[in-house]
């Protein structure tokens, strides 16, 4: 490493040595779950939008809504996405939100573990 | 128009095109201050095991997919007013205690970025801290975040846990 580079590294040090922790692991894991499924969600409507040829403002438009708020939606900068808003811009979008059950394995286990049902939503 | 903003104006539109798209994974950092604590990990440290593997997986999946792409499950969110320029990580704990966790981008030209010690862009994690419920962080509470902030940014290259 050049002398002039700081050691970055700390962080996924601490974080495997905190993995070792069975609770922490599962909370982590269960996160990671639920941003993945949610960043998937709206990338996948940006990259349809895109694909579509509708701007930002455009899509806002069919959705009753400012610009703003759409733009805010895919960059990031609106915390938790309101559930309606993303029904009315798959609907824009010509898509729909669904929510699937995991493989049938996962199911079982999830079964298993106390009945909790485990989804994903995709579009 | 306060520090934190112009550095993550400065490298807004001049950096590499992988690091625009996201394609290059970007490092997590910890800004140590000038008596040697690492004030985020003192946070961290002092959160229940839950939330501080939440914390660790909203950071993992922005490093992963940075802005401006949407990440991090609607947890990451970009800060306003006095704040601009700051991101934070908000989670709820028992009883429905608020934590947050704020971070600054550290991204710019490869000559910058080596200017500042870092290989790649990284996400600085300043600190953190909670609340109750419904209540509000003082002004005070968000100036001295924004201390640490500034505080860190005048370092090169940056002053990190390591």
């Amino acid at each position: 490493m050049d002398s002039q580079m700081v050691d970055v590294s700390l962080h996924e040090r601490r974080r495997a040595r905190r993995m070792q922790d069975p609770e922490y692991r599962a909370a982590y894991e269960r996160a990671a779950r639920e941003v993945a499924q949610t960043d998937a969600l709206i990338r996948e409507l940006d990259s349809l939008r895109t694909d579509l040829g509708i701007s930002k403002a455009e899509l806002a438009r069919r959705v009753n809504r400012n610009a703003s708020s759409v733009r805010r939606l895919f960059t990031a900068s609106q915390v938790r996405p309101e559930l309606p808003l993303i029904v009315a811009l798959a609907d824009a979008l010509g898509a729909e939100v669904r929510v699937v059950p995991r493989a049938s394995k996962a199911r079982q286990a999830a079964s298993a573990r106390g009945g909790q049902r485990r989804v994903t939503a995709n579009v | 128009m306060p520090p934190q903003r112009r550095e993550a104006r400065r490298g807004t539109g001049r950096q590499p095109a992988a690091h625009r798209t996201g394609q290059v994974p970007w490092s997590i950092i910890y800004y140590k201050a000038p008596d040697s604590t690492v004030p985020a990990l003192e946070f961290l440290g002092g959160c229940p095991s839950t939330l501080d593997a939440q914390f660790a997986a909203v950071l993992d999946a922005v490093a992963a997919a940075p802005p401006p792409q949407f990440s991090g499950g609607g947890k990451w969110e970009a800060m306003h007013g006095s704040m601009s320029g700051f991101y934070e990580i908000r989670l709820s704990g028992p009883r429905r205690e608020q934590f947050r966790l704020f971070c600054l981008l550290e991204n710019g030209t490869n000559e910058e970025l080596a200017r500042r010690g870092l290989q790649r862009p990284a996400i600085a994690v300043i600190t953190g801290m909670h609340k109750p419920w419904r209540k509000t962080f003082s002004d005070g509470d968000y100036r001295r975040v924004r201390e640490l902030g500034t505080e860190h940014q005048q370092n090169h290259p940056r002053r990190i846990a390591t």
